[in-house]
């Protein structure tokens, strides 16, 4: 299962800011452990982003699919 | 800045899909060109809050800030905040532009407006809106120091 994840801020110090990801996750939960297979330092980080898809939040259980783009977001610091 | 009451106005600006002001700008805020599309004949109060990179943070000196933004998703939030204030305050125009990329020390990283018929309905609005801009919008600010570390932001200091 194929899918193409984005990160920002604090997460390009342990990702790539894109890269596709080869991996079973079938939701966010799960793409969380994958991730921290990449890098466990992120543990923290990861631990309190957010998940989105397109132009919308998902939650833990929305379920991911061949090709989703997965947006990570961590906490706001805009202003 | 004097307007002429036959002038076509806006009830509201880029709260609205018809609005014509990015929310995310790449390029320096233009205040005094945000403030001219705020006015209003049904307003008799104007705020206008501009968040501005300061030269220090808890001890060290800042040169300059980065703001990067997931572009698709902070469009649609801050057209919902602003939404969502208009209708709660009653307001005749709400703006906000928040700025990407580097910015140095004294430029605007975010601009505020709001305009109601009273002073303390755009007062409490503008604060409202800010607030939720700095909390709840995809945008992260990393702060460049003098000593040559940089620092991602995680939360704020409000």
């Amino acid at each position: 299962m194929i899918m193409k994840i984005h990160v920002y801020a604090k997460l390009k110090d342990f990702f790539s800011p894109e890269f596709e990801l080869n991996a079973v996750a079938r939701n966010t939960d799960e793409l969380k452990l994958r991730l921290l297979e990449i890098n466990e330092g992120a543990k923290n980080i990861l631990d309190s982003c957010r998940f989105a898809i397109e132009e919308g939040f998902i939650d833990h259980d929305h379920k991911l699919k061949e090709n989703d783009t997965v947006i990570i977001i961590p906490p706001s610091s805009g202003g | 800045m004097i307007q002429s009451s036959s002038s076509p106005l806006p009830a509201e600006v880029n709260g609205s899909p018809l609005g014509t002001i990015q929310v995310i700008s790449a390029k320096p805020l233009d205040i005094v060109d945000l403030l001219s599309q705020a006015h209003h004949p049904g307003a008799g109060a104007v705020v206008l809050f501009s968040g501005e990179v300061r030269d220090s943070n808890k001890g060290r000196e800042v040169t300059c800030l980065e703001y990067e933004s997931y572009v698709p998703l902070a469009v649609k939030i801050i057209h919902d905040i602003l939404a969502e204030a208009r209708e709660k305050w009653g307001l005749k125009v709400a703006i906000a532009q928040h700025r990407i990329g580097r910015l140095s020390i004294g430029e605007s990283a975010v601009v505020v407006i709001t305009t109601a018929a009273h002073r303390r309905e755009a007062y409490e609005a503008n604060q409202h809106i800010i607030h939720r801009i700095k909390h709840e919008v995809p945008i992260w600010k990393c702060e460049y120091f003098s000593d040559g570390g940089h620092q991602w932001g995680n939360n704020c200091n409000c």
